[in-house]
């Protein structure tokens, strides 16, 4: 269990790891709304490639972006596919009439159950056998209980017909959330996880102002970030230990798995117990005080770079808002 | 000079289950004490006692002439260090580095000078080289070495070693022996608290606890070949002086044998 790798940090070279955390975190913060302002296929695209011109220039590995957004993809079909259903303002771009005997019934009682489905497939697809099957047998269920169930009221029923602020819309939201999923892979891909720490923390320094007192935080998060290798160390030993008395983590029928667990999860607990109440003496001997100033080793300077990257995320925020104002929404 | 005094000092957690009773002791500065004693007898809980860790039910300690209590422990905090016996559990940065400078930072000391006390104490602690690793590329030897560069650097007059060498291989245990013994000679005034008499020998003065009261308290030479003491409470003798006993029961009398055993033993 050496050199466990904690976030999803990547130790690379070149201008990104540089900045500053601070930097990277309010840059972030700043793009992000833009993101939100803007619209427009044509300005979603140019963002997105700006976005990509800055991976390449960062020399991040774009195959690990991509897998970042990977979780991404059952939440971006869900927003687009209810957009498509259910927003109907603007002019109609395409309208499927349905026979008399392929009804589809949408009311708001057959929607959560078809939403239940999917959800029930969601967690249960890992226990099965044949996936593809199952996920095929899960979309024909749903559209045959669309067909099939009449609970409540029905606001719909059979012809879908396709807006274009469905459309438009839908596709918005969806690259929003790209553009911002990928902005923040590159923060967390580009900054290590105590610089993250403390770039957070110095970010949020305003939060004292409503009594947040952020450097505990920060000092938590430190230590948490700490003790997650000799916390897996430790989990390790107590599977290897569990594994010599014959409990077998791999098999079993998911009551047992449960079992199982438990029997990792109750010496965890005590052993962290244990080993907090340890570190916290440890640290009072110390002469911490929770609340206390004390002095930083870890400074960070602010650069020039670090400026410029700044002004140039607002000019981007400009840019956008002047867009959406002036009405260029190609 | 009397660094530390303790008079009449008690603690308990239950009142009819005292796990200190009555202790009075005092430390000279500079001096090398150790405190003996088998599992329970209340070792560790003095040493808690005395740095602030927890409150006596009633006795006074006196660490530099100042009064151990609510308002002066921070200050006492600062003139004296413990090392536990968990190296994983006592390493609070993520870098030796920031390990080190924890302690600093919590005296609110200027970064420049923070960066040159944890050069200096990592040099003498032998770590300088691993300054930027992490605590779980570390052996516990070396962790150990960095809790001590960390209470070093804080310039403390006392350190207490907590059974600090028990979870250390012999190697590690060894260099943490020569540290305490160099740190000593350097006029540190080192209070170790063990039940390992190869360890207890180095020491000046040897006190021993049996359920939370003062057995014994004299030199290391005299307590080590006490036998009575030590069987009472639940000490064994050292090699060495096993065998002069051995000698003496079966009346094989060789004074040249005896006295270079008997050093042996002084000198762990």
């Amino acid at each position: 269990m050496k050199n466990i790798v904690i976030g999803r940090f990547i130790p690379g070279n070149s201008f990104l790891y540089k900045m500053d955390p601070r930097t990277k975190i309010i840059a972030l913060i700043i793009l992000m709304i833009s993101a939100f302002v803007l619209r427009g296929f044509m300005n979603m695209f140019i963002a997105l490639g700006l976005i990509l011109l800055l991976l390449l220039l960062g020399r991040i590995n774009i195959i690990r972006v991509i897998r970042g957004l990977k979780p991404l993809m059952f939440l971006l079909l869900f927003t687009f596919t209810f957009q498509i259903l259910f927003n109907e303002t603007g002019p109609v771009l395409i309208v499927f009439e349905q026979e008399a005997s392929w009804t589809l019934h949408y009311s708001w009682l057959n929607i959560l159950a078809v939403v239940g489905v999917v959800f029930f497939w969601f967690f249960t697809r890992r226990f099965v056998r044949f996936r593809l099957l199952y996920l095929v047998a899960t979309l024909v269920g749903s559209i045959a209980l669309l067909i099939n169930l009449q609970l409540g009221y029905v606001f719909n029923t059979g012809d879908l017909t396709i807006h274009q602020n469905a459309v438009e819309t839908g596709f918005f939201i969806m690259m929003r959330l790209i553009i911002i999923v990928t902005l923040s892979t590159i923060l967390t891909l580009t900054t290590k996880p105590t610089d993250l720490n403390l770039g957070l923390e110095s970010v949020l320094k305003p939060l004292k102002y409503i009594r947040i007192n952020t450097e505990e935080m920060a000092m938590i998060i430190a230590i948490a970030l700490r003790y997650i290798p000799t916390l897996l160390d430790e989990a390790n030993k107590i599977m290897l230990a569990q594994a010599s008395r014959g409990v077998d983590f791999s098999e079993g029928k998911m009551k047992d798995k449960v079992m199982q667990i438990v029997s990792l999860l109750v010496p965890m607990f005590i052993i962290s117990f244990k080993r907090s109440d340890e570190l916290a003496n440890a640290m009072e001997a110390r002469c911490f005080v929770p609340g206390n100033p004390r002095t930083r080793l870890h400074q960070l300077a602010w650069t020039y770079a670090d400026t410029i990257t700044i002004i140039i995320s607002l000019m981007a925020l400009a840019s956008v808002i002047t867009l959406r104002v002036v009405g260029i929404n190609v | 000079m009397n660094i530390i005094e303790i008079e009449n000092l008690s603690f308990y957690y239950q009142a009819d289950k005292p796990v200190l009773k009555d202790i009075n002791l005092t430390i000279k500065k500079g001096e090398w004490l150790t405190i003996l004693g088998h599992n329970g007898s209340g070792k560790s809980t003095l040493a808690k006692l005395l740095i602030g860790l927890l409150r006596a039910k009633s006795g006074t300690i006196r660490i530099d002439n100042e009064e151990l209590n609510q308002n002066t422990v921070q200050s006492i905090r600062r003139k004296i260090g413990i090392v536990f016996q968990n190296p994983d559990n006592q390493f609070v940065g993520v870098t030796v580095r920031d390990d080190i400078a924890f302690g600093l930072e919590n005296l609110s000391i200027p970064r420049e000078e923070m960066i040159e006390r944890i050069e200096t104490y990592a040099q003498k602690v032998s770590m300088s080289e691993f300054l930027n690793k992490e605590p779980h590329a570390l052996s516990g030897g070396q962790k150990q070495r960095v809790a001590i560069a960390g209470i070093l650097a804080m310039h403390t007059d006392i350190i207490i070693f907590d059974e600090s060498t028990s979870m250390l291989d012999p190697k590690g245990r060894r260099m943490i022996l020569d540290y305490m013994k160099t740190l000593n000679d350097e006029g540190v005034t080192i209070i170790t608290i063990t039940h390992d008499m190869k360890e207890a020998v180095l020491s000046d003065r040897i006190l021993v606890l049996k359920n939370g009261e003062v057995l014994k308290m004299d030199t290391a030479a005299n307590v080590l070949k006490d036998k009575i003491t030590l069987e009472k409470s639940n000490l064994e003798l050292l090699l060495p002086l096993k065998v002069i006993n051995r000698l003496e029961e079966k009346n094989i009398k060789n004074e040249e044998l005896r006295s270079y055993l008997w050093q042996l033993s002084l000198t762990g």
